[in-house]
């Protein structure tokens, strides 16, 4: 009967712990609109700068990665696809499994993974070691709105890049699956891109957008509220390694919903 | 003094939180031009009066007034303005890691001003070239000597041109020998009419050039305020002790 008690009385700390934190995250993003008004005392060179050397880590530099990626995911599709289904007439659906397969989820999805490993550990730990180091309380210190000017460029960084990548995600895998296709069934290019294109819709484009958004806005945010929290050297990384984990949960949480929302 | 004449004061600031030592009553002021050094022995409460005065830190009790507004109430906009025209220069400097030198001392007129950025460089080549830091503009905090790091983040606390500058034991561990450029410019500053400015350190000596008024605190309370005549020649037993390094005296030793 005591056994019973303290598990229950665990899951409850549980509970009560997660929605102390979900109360905490909204409180800092609060904090992040409240900044804003300081936006009218600020010049947006000193935001742009840093916006710029975001985009290049979070965008450009995770090109190489995001191609092969792209390119293994695209195959794999396309070699199941060959291997399981009748392949007469595999020609007429193969744009539309990639479409659904490739456009609408393992391309977000996988692209946001990606940018969440590289760039959103990246931020977490960033802004826990200036912290560490007093650099966030000197931007304070120059009257310098550390939410602003260290959540704000990454949010417009990471949108950018993750847009962007979600595209070349796309295009590669539509392109490097279509060659793999070619060593087990052969698809005339002008079919292939026809039933690409078929199986494109306006949702398509759109859901896209709304992902990059979302995710763009949800990877910056979650890992600069960890980055934030440490107190010390020494919770650094247990707070980099809470960002990455809660940062992937909702994304996974983020992706069913819009897809729920889109297309059920 | 009249109070048009005063840019600080504190009354009877107490401060009891955890975070800095706290402090029993503080009471002082500051004129325009003024130059004061506070020292004192290790959790006097000296460490704890640049952030209370910074707005980093709340007092318990009593006010700390800025230009005759208190800063306890300030908004947000209003401690945003307050922080422009406040110099802060950090115990460990707090330059920025990822920017380069000239980056970092340019960084509040990037943020704050309408000048061009050709005009915050002229800005900052002028403070460059009076801080003897033309080798080290392109390098990071982290390539940067103990003195060059203290250069690069004194400049960066001018830039603004600030009414009142706090820096907060800015020589300790220095070398002696390159630490001359720096007390070049900060002499060359504190004569500057109308720059107020209030030194934390454990070596008031070194202050001497550039010192109006010197204030020793002990356990949370001021035990010595005088002239650079009267620290000079005090018998104040605090004072004495302190001066002397001894354990012989009313402070107790840790």
């Amino acid at each position: 009967m005591s056994g019973t008690i303290i598990i229950i009385r665990g899951l409850l700390g549980k509970c009560f712990g997660s929605f102390e934190g979900v109360r905490k995250f909204f409180a800092f993003v609060r904090s992040i609109f409240v900044s804003f008004r300081s936006l009218r005392y600020l010049r947006l060179r000193s935001l742009v700068a840093i916006a710029v050397n975001q985009t290049r880590f979070t965008g450009y530099d995770a090109l190489p990665i995001i191609v092969v990626i792209s390119l293994i995911l695209g195959a794999t599709v396309i070699i199941q696809a060959t291997q399981n289904f009748p392949k007469f007439g595999i020609e007429g659906f193969i744009g539309n499994l990639l479409v659904i397969i490739i456009a609408r989820e393992l391309g977000p999805l996988a692209t946001a993974m990606v940018v969440m490993s590289r760039s959103g550990s990246a931020i977490a730990t960033e802004i826990a070691t200036q912290k560490q180091g007093r650099e966030i309380q000197s931007l304070e210190l120059m009257g310098i709105d550390s939410r602003l000017y260290i959540v704000i460029p990454r949010i417009a960084a990471s949108i950018a890049s993750i847009l962007s990548l979600i595209i070349i995600f796309d295009i590669v895998a539509f392109f490097g699956g279509y060659l793999i296709s070619l060593s087990t069934v052969f698809i005339p290019i002008d079919i292939f891109l026809q039933t690409l294109l078929d199986s494109m819709s306006a949702d398509d484009l759109i859901i896209t957008l709304v992902k990059s958004v979302v995710y763009g806005t949800t990877i910056p945010l979650v890992c600069c509220y960890y980055g934030f929290m440490p107190r010390s050297k020494f919770e650094i990384p247990i707070y980099v390694s809470r960002a990455v984990m809660r940062t992937l949960l909702i994304l996974f949480v983020v992706n069913a919903l819009i897809s729920a929302l889109f297309y059920l | 003094m009249e109070t048009t004449d005063i840019i600080l004061r504190l009354e009877n600031v107490v401060y009891d939180a955890d975070e800095f030592a706290p402090l029993t009553g503080i009471t002082f002021e500051l004129a325009w031009g003024e130059d004061l050094v506070v020292f004192g022995p290790e959790d006097s409460g000296l460490n704890t009066l640049c952030p209370l005065i910074a707005g980093l830190a709340l007092p318990a009790a009593g006010e700390i007034y800025f230009k005759s507004a208190p800063i306890k109430g300030f908004d947000y906009f209003q401690m945003h303005r307050y922080r422009k025209e406040l110099g802060y220069l950090q115990r460990d400097y707090g330059l920025i890691s990822n920017m380069s030198a000239e980056q970092n001392i340019r960084l509040p007129l990037q943020y704050h001003s309408t000048l061009s950025s050709a005009e915050t460089r002229a800005v900052a080549d002028r403070l460059i070239d009076a801080l003897n830091l033309e080798g080290c503009r392109a390098r990071r905090p982290i390539n940067l000597t103990m003195s060059e790091t203290l250069r690069t983040a004194f400049a960066r606390s001018l830039i603004l041109e600030p009414d009142l500058l706090l820096v907060e034991h800015a020589l300790e561990g220095q070398c002696l020998i390159n630490s001359q450029t720096f007390l070049r410019e900060l002499e060359r500053w504190a004569d500057r009419p109308g720059c107020s400015l209030m030194m934390t350190t454990y070596e008031p000596d070194r202050f001497l050039v550039c010192a109006d008024r010197f204030m020793m605190l002990y356990d949370g309370r001021i035990v010595f305020e005088g002239t650079r005549e009267e620290y000079l020649h005090t018998d104040n037993p605090f004072v004495r002790q302190y001066k002397l390094a001894s354990v012989d005296g009313p402070m107790r030793i840790l």
